[in-house]
Formats: C-alpha cells, structure tokens, sequence
C-alpha cells in the first residue's frame, strides 16, 4: 500500500503550525509519531491536501511537572518516553499500564500521545483497503448513506479504541487545545463525542498542544486493565480505567471509565456512586459490576455482540475494583 | 514536488530528491538500493520493515522519508563488517531462528535495538520487544532463544555497535 499525494510542511515552532494549521484548515493534518494518520492515509480513507509535522517542535516535546500540583505532557511526546517516565509511573499508574498496552514497542517508539487522544474511531467496515471497500455501497464514514457494522442505523457507529483515554478521563485529565490566537482547556470526559465519524470536540484548526494532570493529594490510587485478542499489537476488545480516593470518612471519589466498546469512552457513574456510598468491600464491587452491566448502553454487531459487551463491563469493574482494593490495603500495611 | 533530501545510513551520507509521500522505506529499497529491510503489510502490525533510528526501532513503513534528516539510520545492512556476522545474526544461524528468512532483517534490528539498550533483558522484556514482529514459519520459540543466547556473550567482550 502506497500513500497517496500530499505536500508536507515542517513548521519549527507551534505560533507556525498554529499559522499553517488555520491557512490550510480542513483539508490538512497534523502528523506527529504518524502509526494512525499515515495508515489511514494508506488505506484511503483520509485525504488530506497538507500534512503538517509537529515532531521535535519543542514546545510540544517536554514533561513538566509540580507547578500547580500539575504534571504536564506535550502533545509531541512519545509513548515509549512516558511508558519509561518514573515519574508518570509513580503518580498515574492507570495512566502508565494505558500507555505500556498500546500496540508494540515499536509503535510506542513512533506514536505520540496526542495522536493517541486524537486516535480516529475504527470500524471492520472503515479501516480496509479502498479495494476492499470498493465491494460495498459507501458507508456513512466514507460519505455514503448507511451502516454496514448496524443495518438501518442513521449514524457512524466506529469505535474509540484509545486505550489512553480512559485513563485520563478516570484521572481527571484536561486536554489543551489551541488555534491561531486562541486557547482551550477542556476536560478529558468532555474532550469526546457520541458520534463514530466527529469523534472529538476539535474544530477545524485546531490542534491538541497538551495534557494537564492533576497530581491528587497520595490518597488515591488507580488501575487500567485491557482485554485485547492478544497482549501485543491488537486494539482493545474492551478496556477499564478505574481511579479512586479515599479520605478520613473512607471514599470521597471514583471514576470508572470503559474503553473501546462505542463510539465514546463510558463514565459509570451509577457504579461509582454505590461504590462512594457504601465503601469499597467485596460485595459492594459485586454489586457495582452487576450495575455497570446495565449501565453500558452497547450495540451489537462492533467487533463482538452486546451481550459480550455488558458482560466484558462486569467483569472489568470487578476486576479494576478488586485491583485497587488490594492496592489500598498493601499501602496501609 | 520532490525535495532534497540528505540521509546517514549506516554511517554513509545519501543525497536523494525525494517525494513527501515517499516513506523511508520505499526510499532505502527503491533509491538507495538497500533491499535487506523488507516490505510486508505497509500498516505497522508485522515488523519485517523495522530499523533503528537514533537507537530505537522504528517502522520504516510509517515513517516519512522527509522526517529522516539529520538521524542515524542503521539498516540490517550495517550491522555486520566484512566477513564478520553480528552476534544477534550468528545466534540466529546458530540458534535455527530462520526459516524462509523474511522477516528475520525485522526482527534481527528490533533484538538489536533492545540489547543495546538492555544487554541482559529478562523473557519478558525480550517478548515485550518483540511483540511487533512477526515470524509465520519458524515460531517464535526459536527466535526467544536467539535473542537469549544474543545477550550472554555481552561478558565475553561482543560489542553489539553497528559494524563490529
């Protein structure tokens, strides 16, 4: 597979790409590690006119960390620097177990955390070749008028399939964003839209510059689990990002993110309330991986069935729940 | 459209007019002649394009030509000297670690790049590494093996730096 045509720029400062990124707006890219855009370039099913490159722009290159009880990472950096950041292992373990389970070491070498918060939604029908494609009518992500994973339905179903980010929303992450002239910061949970084909709230120009997490106070503790065909290289079958933190009364905050299972990362809050009320004990982890089931409002037909879908939740947040319990009793021991 | 570009592969200089489209792969194999790094499936699943670029292993397949001034490529062309065989490439003849030999150039420079960073990697890292390669005829038991016996010699003075 050969990429299509394309003018490339190599901008050497972010006030440059911000320039470039307005000038050429909706028919550009922004390429960085390239493991996501350029694969999709190869299949077709992205054409821009321009690629602009944000490698090794500096700004976009550093982890800064403690100012304002922060830790903040550019959006250049690499998977394979925060997998081996001491640092980022220390403060955010559900945040370091998301970034070690992506792809293969050699993709981690390559892609860049903001491609993976930006990672386009795939779909068995989307993400082919252009000639296997062609053998079908064209599907609403390809500008056609149907769906070929959910017949009849009126939208794009793909699937965000980041493993990142559910972690960072469970960490309460917010993503900065910036266009000519303008800042955003947005919070990771509203960073993401229902909707399989303008899968994030980026507008045309705009590009994700940062990530800020807040460093929390050493009385939480978090996990990330992913369930894959296999361990190396797959995308996600589903993923689970749990953070919790507990102060003198017992649990103050939870925050169970499900991965990978639609076209929008899955805040559990019903979970996460029962799990606030009533502490966390065997049974209460029962009870709130018996509620998370209902919670997920899954669709057949991507990938695996509903029914895998709801019980692949349970099992998470059991799984996810139990993890953190014996990490808390580990450190009052 | 085509832009100059220059490349350090295996310690030699390259000036090649090339198009942004152009990924380093199609551009060792096909303007600079080095065939030993293969194409397999173009989408970074198989590893058989890996190189090292700056000490890393890289897929050369989504990597645009363009991005490459100014690094240190090494190919599995520049690993050995005259005569003389890289230990990882030794342990794979000696270790039966090759069948059909496709993907061996892959999976030889990601050992590389991991026993250069980690001379005495434990199973699971040697599996962590190469996790992106694969081998669809030998398996991968062989492979772990090489790659183990690759990083014992490091106490008997082997040098695992390009060309010695």
């Amino acid at each position: 597979m050969r990429l299509p045509r394309f003018e490339f720029l190599k901008p050497v400062s972010l006030e440059e790409s911000l320039g470039l990124l307005e000038k050429y707006g909706g028919k550009t890219r922004v390429l960085a590690g390239g493991t996501d855009l350029l694969v999709n370039m190869k299949y077709g099913v992205l054409r821009p006119e321009t690629v602009i490159s944000i490698k090794g722009i500096p700004d976009l290159c550093s982890i800064l960390s403690g100012r304002d009880r922060q830790t903040i990472i550019g959006a250049s950096v690499s998977l394979s620097e925060l997998a081996g950041n001491s640092l980022i292992a220390g403060k955010f373990p559900a945040f370091q177990l998301a970034v070690r389970s992506v792809a293969s070491k050699h993709i981690r070498n390559m892609a860049s955390i903001g491609g993976n918060i930006c990672l386009d939604t795939r779909c068995w029908y989307y993400n082919q070749s252009k000639l296997w494609r062609d053998a079908r009518e064209l599907c609403h992500r390809t500008g056609g008028k149907v769906c070929h994973a959910i017949k009849g339905s009126t939208r794009c179903h793909a699937i965000n399939s980041s493993d990142t980010v559910p972690a960072l929303i469970a960490l309460d992450a917010k993503i900065e964003v910036m266009k000519k002239g303008q800042k955003r910061l947005i919070p990771a949970k509203e960073f993401y839209r229902d909707d399989g084909i303008r899968h994030t709230v980026l507008e045309p120009g705009e590009m994700v510059t940062s990530i800020q997490l807040p460093e929390g106070n050493g009385n939480s503790q978090s996990t990330f689990i992913k369930v894959s065909m296999r361990k190396g290289i797959d995308f996600a079958t589903g993923s689970i990002a749990a953070a919790l933190s507990v102060n003198g009364k017992g649990v103050s905050g939870v925050r169970l993110v499900v991965g990978s299972i639609a076209s929008a990362p899955a805040l559990l809050d019903k979970a996460s309330q029962l799990i606030i009320e009533s502490g966390l004990t065997e049974k209460s982890i029962e009870k709130a991986a018996e509620i998370a089931r209902s919670e997920v409002g899954t669709l057949t037909n991507l990938f695996t069935t509903a029914g895998y879908k709801r019980h692949l939740t349970q099992v998470l947040v059991k799984r996810a729940l139990s993890e953190i319990k014996e990490k808390i009793g580990r450190t009052k021991k | 459209m085509k832009k100059l570009l220059s490349l350090t592969v295996n310690g030699d200089m390259y000036e090649v007019a090339v198009s942004p489209w152009k990924t380093l792969l199609d551009v060792l194999r096909d303007d600079l002649g080095l065939m030993g790094t293969k194409r397999g499936c173009g989408i970074g699943t198989c590893g058989v394009c890996t190189v090292i670029i700056d000490g890393k292993a890289i897929l050369s397949c989504l990597t645009l030509a363009l991005e490459c001034e100014g690094k240190a490529i090494t190919t599995i062309e520049g690993i050995s000297s005259e005569g003389s065989l890289h230990p990882v490439q030794k342990s794979f003849i000696e270790n039966g670690a090759i069948q059909c030999g496709y993907c061996s150039p892959g999976i030889i420079m990601t050992a590389k790049a991991l026993l250069d960073e980690n001379p005495r990697p434990s199973d699971d890292e040697i599996k962590e590494a190469l996790a992106g390669t694969f081998c669809r005829c030998t398996g991968h038991v062989k492979i772990m093996e090489a790659v183990k016996k690759a990083a014992q010699p490091a106490g008997e003075g082997e040098s695992h730096a390009p060309g010695k």
